[in-house]
């Protein structure tokens, strides 16, 4: 006996646009102040471990060159990328040096989270949660952009893993890896799953808004689970974590459903041991990764896409100046954050370079925070997400603000 | 295939849900409860982000509480058999509790007769044979599949029975508690050089000691080749200390964020009568670290090192080791100390630290009771972790305060079940059949965020809901609610089933679609639920009949798993 056979009820939600039409209603859990309105789409990019900046943007030149070879013989980047007279770009990056040189892509030095702390786990909640020193936030830092300039799209967030810090308590955020592994698993009842599922789901706790958003999603995305995405302009995304995950999210904001946030992590950034080492390099190959799949993010979108996409990648932390006995570095402080966009100011390194003698370091050890990682993303708000509200987002912040210029 | 020469530095990927709420996330003191005596309270702790307020669940039966906390979910006549443990609530809870504590009263047959038909070939091993077997006596070769077959073949395994364990062993709190430790002091699955070694890990190290002594299992973990592996321990040496673990001690093991002052001068912290600092600063993690150099493995693969075998075991390895004076935690540890006593002395002041004690007591609670476990049971556990910190059952000692107390009776819907705990009830709700089951398992986990041992970085899974309510993990577990029903996930490859009859475990004479949600509802359930979603449910079983008709056979073979994948996705399941 096969299943099809069977007569069964027609559940099927009828057309697409009172499909989207229920989705649309079915996201209006949180009371939003304002009506949507035009920005970019904002993709903040992650990077978990805390990534060696002064290897990604290594000095060129001057006293700053020798303590920087004399602090790391095994691990110095002997032939970077010239980024302008002071600073270089590792070599690895070169898929990003191209459009670094075409104005789109731009490097903040010197940047980060100023409060003391060397833990992955806190700097990365402080940074999150847009508060640093205080953990007792109920919500990320999007999540109060969010809610300040207010969304009515049907695909408003889409993370790539999971819920991050920065999304905390912020509803209809919809998770999910691939659109091809996004779908509700077919026993020949899937309809009727799906109705009973409305049914189920449909309450206020937490776990019951979460079944409710996953089944508008299934609605959104299952047209396009079947595969068969073609990227513009010939860009090729690697097949890693990383190249996939930006593919989804290039393909999310082609579904034009108003995406306004994505947010992707990358891992694999702790490099206390052996740094330079294996395969062309350990970190290399994490450099390789992220600047190739930023590249290609931007080719595939540069058809109509790229004037309201800005893209902000971001770690927690920088790494210690002194290599280890491991050939690696421990945790460190300062950072460096990269910008990439049709609006960035780029083609610059922005930021006040602290240098590198023993005094100008900070705690004696790292690279000092110089800029405040809030000043850049302050900016992002408010030069491309029509979100002047700095003092919501990051409360307490909003009298230091201070925008360096890296957007339009 | 895992590449080795990456996997084995790529032990930090802080990706996925949450990485860091979901440490710290439930900390925030219950607003409600007073605060505890403050001269247990060594230094003010943040609060912490504050998971959302809880929707009050109704009280449920002490039977269906208990054993959706204490096992990895109910089975067919689990109910009957708490109740029929005593002639009240107290008295089937103490006396169940009793029997979890003490797993080798427990018949274990169906488990072990599983066990022994599931092939496993490696996990009876020694660290020693584990190490000569598949590391020393198997040459790294990465482009060769067989190196990587029997390299990995133990943790393989270990996942396996891992899985196996928790869907049919009575020891299921043992089970639920080996999980926990494991997260607690994590490692990666991938990490370094000793991937087989993980069987021992788990075996030697957490499980030998989680119903013992917290101190005892500290240094287990300390010098097992997993963690000195996993951590960057193993080359830390004096010339030029890998803090990588000594931090990680004291940050997720010990004490706890909740008790980390930052970058601060160590003399600034405030100390206690015995002159022990209430938190620790970034300079008592170097410190630790110089005390912990030379602590290393013996793994001598190359040849070249004087003094350094290849057994594969802990070594102490004297020409590393940092022999100058330290300061930790305001405590003085001073020069040419004899062998191994720096390190002995920095994890007897972790162990006996009232910060160490309350910091794992409310991560217990939090396991056992909610997410945000109240001030009044985090302080009780903790009282009874520190007057215990000598005894051999300190563990089983605070397990007992935390499992009988009041607020555990109490907290029903403070919990929800993360993937690892919902696929496993899964298959005990179904009464699913299998002595080893399918590899699709891990990789649905794996979707759902939850991989067994797949946590990179050394926070472990997180445990509270927030990290677990997004659309993919969601979504998988619908999906493997689907793929168990139906009996999909067998693997043809391997040979590996699972069968879930659940035509043949229904009563011939319920063929009503009413009467076939209902027996489904109170089997995997256990408790009746709202009407609108009793209606979708007998919808879902009646398709185009009425609910009360007779259902022909055909149909209701057909439909029948199909319905139960719909109780077994609601959100009633998901409670525990």
């Amino acid at each position: 006996m096969t299943r099809t056979l069977l007569p069964r009820r027609q559940f099927l939600q009828g057309c697409s646009a009172a499909i989207a039409a229920m989705a649309g209603a079915k996201l209006t859990n949180l009371a939003f102040a304002k009506q949507d309105s035009p920005s970019d789409t904002m993709v903040v990019v992650f990077l978990r471990g805390g990534w060696d900046a002064l290897n990604v943007v290594p000095p060129l030149d001057g006293d700053d060159r020798g303590f920087y070879e004399t602090a790391r013989p095994d691990l110095k980047i002997s032939n970077p990328l010239r980024l302008n007279d002071q600073f270089g770009l590792h070599p690895a990056m070169s898929p990003l040096y191209d459009l670094y040189q075409s104005g789109r892509a731009g490097v903040v030095h010197a940047v980060g989270l100023d409060f003391d702390t060397r833990s992955h786990f806190d700097a990365q909640e402080y940074i999150e949660l847009g508060t640093p020193g205080s953990k007792s936030t109920a919500s990320g830092w999007i999540t109060r952009h969010l809610q300040a300039t207010g969304i009515s799209s049907i695909l408003p967030v889409l993370s790539t893993a999971g819920q991050p810090t920065s999304l905390l308590n912020f509803v209809p955020t919809v998770s999910l890896n691939t659109p091809e592994d996004f779908s509700l698993w077919d026993n020949g009842l899937r309809d009727s799953h799906m109705n009973a599922l409305r049914v189920l789901y449909a309450g206020d706790s937490l776990l019951h808004r979460a079944g409710t958003r996953t089944l508008d999603a299934l609605n959104i995305v299952s047209p396009l689970s079947g595969g068969g995405y073609t990227p513009s302009n010939g860009a090729d995304y690697n097949d890693d974590e990383f190249g996939r995950q930006m593919k989804t999210v290039a393909q999310m904001i082609k579904l034009e459903a108003g995406l306004r946030v994505a947010t992707v992590d990358f891992g694999g950034w702790d490099t206390h041991e052996y740094e330079n080492e294996g395969n062309g390099g350990y970190i290399a190959a994490l450099l390789e990764q992220l600047a190739a799949g930023l590249a290609n993010f931007y080719l595939d979108l540069d058809s109509g896409y790229t004037e309201k996409l800005s893209v902000v990648v971001v770690s927690e932390f920088g790494r210690r100046l002194v290599q280890n006995e491991s050939r690696g570095t421990d945790h460190g402080h300062g950072s460096v954050m990269f910008a990439l966009g049709g609006s960035v100011n780029g083609g610059q390194v922005f930021g006040n370079w602290p240098g590198l003698h023993n005094e100008q370091l900070y705690d004696h050890a790292d690279l000092a925070v110089t800029t405040d990682y809030r000043q850049v993303l302050g900016e992002l708000l408010t030069r491309r997400m029509n979100n002047s509200d700095i003092e919501t987002v990051f409360p307490g912040f909003s009298g230091n603000y201070n925008p360096l210029g890296v957007f339009k | 295939m895992q590449n080795k020469r990456l996997t084995r530095r790529d032990f930090l990927k802080l990706g996925g849900a949450l990485a860091a709420t979901s440490v710290l996330a439930a900390c925030a003191p219950d607003e409600a409860t007073p605060q505890p005596d403050i001269s247990q309270q060594a230094i003010p702790t943040n609060p912490l982000v504050t998971p959302e307020a809880q929707t009050p669940l109704p009280p449920v039966p002490m039977a269906i509480l208990t054993l959706n906390r204490l096992t990895f979910g109910i089975r067919s006549g689990d109910v009957e058999a708490f109740n029929a443990l005593g002639a009240t609530d107290d008295e089937r809870l103490q006396n169940f509790v009793t029997q979890q504590l003490n797993p080798d009263s427990l018949d274990d047959s169906e488990f072990e007769n599983r066990y022994n038909k599931a092939g496993f070939e490696t996990l009876h091993k020694s660290l020693e044979q584990l190490y000569a077997d598949h590391v020393a006596n198997n040459p790294y070769d990465s482009n060769n599949d067989s190196y990587w077959d029997w390299y990995s073949k133990p943790a393989h395994e270990l996942a396996d029975a891992t899985l196996l364990r928790a869907a049919y062993s009575k020891k299921q709190l043992v089970e639920v508690l080996a999980d926990f430790w494991h997260n607690h002091f994590n490692v990666y699955f991938w990490q370094d050089d000793g991937v087989p070694l993980l069987v021992s890990y788990n075996r030697d190290a957490l499980r030998a000691n989680m119903l013992g002594n917290f101190r005892q299992m500290l240094e287990a973990v300390a010098k097992h080749p997993s963690m000195l592996y996993y951590l960057n321990q193993n080359n830390s040496s004096d010339a030029g200390p890998n803090e990588n673990y000594a931090r990680e001690l004291f940050e997720l093991h010990t004490l706890g964020a909740e008790n980390y002052l930052g970058v601060r001068d160590p003399n600034a912290v405030e100390k206690d009568s015995n002159g022990v600092a209430h938190g620790y600063v970034d300079n008592d993690v170097y410190e630790a670290a110089r005390c912990l150099t030379g602590w290393r493995i013996d793994d001598n693969l190359g040849g070249w090192e004087e003094g350094v075998g290849i057994s594969g075991n802990f070594l102490y390895y004297k020409p590393w080791h940092d022999r100058f004076n330290k300061l930790v935690l305001g405590q003085y540890i001073p020069a040419d100390q004899e062998d191994l006593k720096d390190g002995h002395d920095l994890l007897d002041l972790l162990a006996n630290h009232p910060g160490t004690a309350r910091f794992i007591a409310r991560k217990l609670c939090r396991r056992f009771i909610s997410d945000v476990p109240s001030e009044s049971i985090v302080q009780a556990a903790a009282n009874t972790f520190y007057e215990n910190r000598a005894a051999p059952d300190q563990l089983k000692r605070v397990m007992e305060t935390i499992l009988l107390s009041a607020e555990f009776k109490a907290s029903w819907g403070g919990k929800v079940k993360r993937p690892f705990e919902a696929v496993i009830s899964m298959i005990r709700a179904l009464n699913s059949d299998s002595n080893r089951i399918p590899g699709g398992t891990h990789w649905m986990l794996g979707l759902m965020g939850q991989a067994i041992f797949e946590r990179r970085s050394p926070d472990g899974y997180p445990d509270v809901r927030e990290a677990w309510a997004n659309s993919m993990s969601l979504l998988y577990r619908w999906n493997f609610a689907v793929g168990l029903a139906e009996n999909w996930m067998n693997d043809d490859d391997t040979g590996f089933k699972i069968n879930s009859d659940i035509y043949g475990q229904t009563p011939a004479e319920i063929r009503s679609a009413s009467g076939l949600a209902d027996y489904w509802i109170q089997r995997i359930l256990n408790q009746a639920i709202a009407e609108t979603s009793r209606a979708a449910i007998v919808a879902v079983m009646a398709q185009e009949y009425g609910p009360d008709e007779t259902l022909p056979d055909d149909h209701v073979r057909y439909v029948l798993p199909a319905m139960v994948e719909v109780i077994l996705m609601s959100p009633e399941f998901q409670w525990r």
